[in-house]
């Protein structure tokens, strides 16, 4: 039995793809928080479909992929921005038609190249068959964004809370705008081999709301968001071993168990504290006096 | 030269495809003259996503694939309002977590039961070697969208621009948004089929919003709304058999182009004509990126 379980740990890849997915899971945990809390989470949705036609331009020309995919995810989040202050189309409906519009281009240009870089591979990860550059490449994006996280955070949490005071207080909130952005894009570039580009999104949300309903502290909140996507990603990479389905989703699935689970039970803010909550003060409206 | 132009049309397949593009092409810009006002667009694409693991399981177990998927897109739109209504998580959240779960399930069951449901043709649409039972259950979504939307035409524009009012004069808002729903649903899992599921949300965005920026009557809208649907797809189906592309794609980048045609040179809302009426107007501060970010 414990020979059994043991079994995956016995594989480098296995390894390797564990190591990889808590990493891409932290750095997208502590991410989510900010997302969360500003109501981004549809941005994330948007640079990580907009990054395709960089990473086919990249491939055509020979820069790194990953290059090209952070620019691309970033043109799109910039090129939002600048539609919508300049017309009357609400965010939302600027945003689908930027990332489908990019995405779109990005697969046409697919099917005009002969490549080796696997559609599939992109869109849905290949945690298991992650390949040594690829590897390096979502450890540096990864790293460089938990570092600027960490280092500027105190500026980051006061511009998500409350951008007004942010400004009054000094700081360069069109520069942290950017930034917010660059980060995001980056994250998104890290977590492509993971779990590719429809789930990354997941990644963006999912361990955040989790950290949301458990606590009212910003701090602890990025605590348990990065505990929760480490488990996940550790649990879900090794479930997929066993079952032989896909990791990206294993991963995602384990992220959303965790979520219901405490979507009930959250001692303040779950469903059953609601409700227990709500027959109480019932109960004292009911008695007089 | 003509007869190169003209090969498409000799090809059953081609012309099929092109038809049945143009019909959903129609049929999806005609409500996204809705979705762009009502501010939607994030519905459409997390619907187009939910539906995944309902087509899968439709295929594994033998159902027509758009009652699989209809009933878990409906499935995920209850579970967005439950957990928004309530917990104190805000909506796009609800939603990022709700569709990536689904998607990811359906996405787990295709992995674990390989069969004969290709994962491309979900996620890319599959239009030119689209089998005729689908065909006619695409029609039928198409038809019923269509008259329900004729139907309920006052209804739905009243209910579209002004909830409030639509409830004062006696209107069920509830069965409205519901109906609206739905329709968004079932147009969905038609376009799903031309241009796969990532690409979904462009065809229930981009021929309203283009159209948006073009007139200021609803009645208007929806007519340029629809004729920039249908000729896109046509056009675009039509495109792809010559860049022997994704089909998705080229009807996509067609509606991306011509939305940001319309953008720069619309003769009222476009960039061009608010700037020149800017600088008419005394050079009043255009509005500049920076104000708009916070």
């Amino acid at each position: 039995m414990i020979d059994r379980l043991l079994e995956p740990l016995q594989y480098s890849f296995m390894i390797e793809a564990l190591l990889v997915a808590a990493l891409v899971g932290a750095v997208c945990a502590l991410l989510s928080c900010f997302l969360v809390l500003k109501g981004w989470s549809l941005m994330g949705d948007a640079i990580s479909h907009a990054v395709l036609p960089g990473i086919v331009v990249a491939y055509v020309v020979g820069a790194p992929l990953a290059v090209g995919a952070f620019l691309s995810g970033l043109f799109c989040a910039v090129g939002t921005g600048w539609i919508k202050a300049n017309s009357r189309i609400k965010e939302d409906t600027v945003m689908g038609i930027v990332f489908t519009g990019l995405f779109a281009l990005g697969l046409v240009l697919f099917s005009k190249i002969e490549t080796d870089v696997h559609l599939n591979h992109i869109l849905f990860g290949s945690l298991l068959g992650i390949d040594r550059a690829d590897m390096i490449q979502a450890v540096v994006s990864g790293g460089i964004t938990l570092v600027v996280i960490v280092a500027l955070r105190k500026d980051l949490v006061l511009y998500c809370f409350d951008p007004n005071q942010a400004r009054a207080v000094g700081l360069h909130t069109t520069f942290l705008y950017y930034l917010l952005l660059s980060l995001l894009s980056a994250t998104i570039v890290a977590s492509l081999q993971a779990v590719g580009i429809i789930l990354t999104v997941a990644m963006l949300a999912t361990p955040g709301c989790i950290a949301y309903l458990l606590t009212d502290r910003f701090g602890r909140m990025m605590a348990i968001a990065v505990t929760s996507a480490v488990f996940a990603a550790v649990v879900g990479t090794y479930i997929s071993y066993f079952i032989n389905g896909a990791t990206g989703a294993c991963i995602v699935l384990t992220q959303a168990a965790v979520f219901v689970i405490v979507l009930f039970i959250a001692p303040k803010h779950g469903l059953i504290a609601n409700r227990l909550r709500a027959r109480v003060s019932l109960k004292e409206n009911a008695e007089p006096g | 030269m003509i007869q190169e132009l003209l090969t498409p049309f000799h090809y059953d397949y081609m012309v099929k495809a092109m038809l049945v593009s143009a019909l959903i092409g129609a049929v999806c810009a005609c409500l996204s003259c809705f979705v762009t006002l009502k501010g939607w667009s994030l519905m459409g694409d997390a619907l187009s996503h939910s539906i995944v693991p309902g087509v899968s399981l439709a295929y594994l177990v033998g159902l027509p694939f758009a009652l699989g998927a209809f009933i878990s897109g409906m499935l995920a739109a209850a579970c967005m309002g439950y957990i928004k209504s309530a917990t104190r998580i805000k909506e796009d959240a609800v939603i990022g977590i709700v569709f990536t779960t689904f998607f990811a399930a359906g996405l787990l069951m295709i992995s674990l039961f390989p069969s004969n449901i290709n994962l491309k043709s979900i996620i890319f649409g599959n239009i030119l070697g689209i089998a005729n039972p689908d065909v006619v259950q695409m029609i039928v979504i198409s038809v019923v969208t269509l008259a329900v939307v004729a139907c309920k035409w006052r209804d739905l524009v009243l209910y579209t621009f002004d909830p409030t009012q639509a409830k004062a004069i006696g209107l069920n808002v509830h069965v409205l948004h519901m109906t609206l729903l739905t329709l968004l649903a079932a147009t969905a899992i038609a376009a799903l089929q031309a241009v796969g599921a990532c690409l979904v949300v462009a065809m229930l965005v981009t021929p309203g919003a283009t159209a948006y920026l073009l007139t200021d009557r609803f009645g208007r809208m929806m007519v340029l709304a629809m004729a920039i649907g249908t000729v896109t797809s046509f056009t675009g189906a039509y495109a792809s058999y010559f860049l022997n592309g994704s089909t998705g794609g080229c009807i996509v980048v067609l509606q991306t182009a011509l939305f940001l045609i319309a953008l720069f040179l619309a003769p009222k809302h476009g960039i061009f004509a608010s700037r020149r009426r800017g600088r008419s107007q005394g050079g009043a501060s255009p509005t500049t990126v920076g104000a708009a970010l916070e």
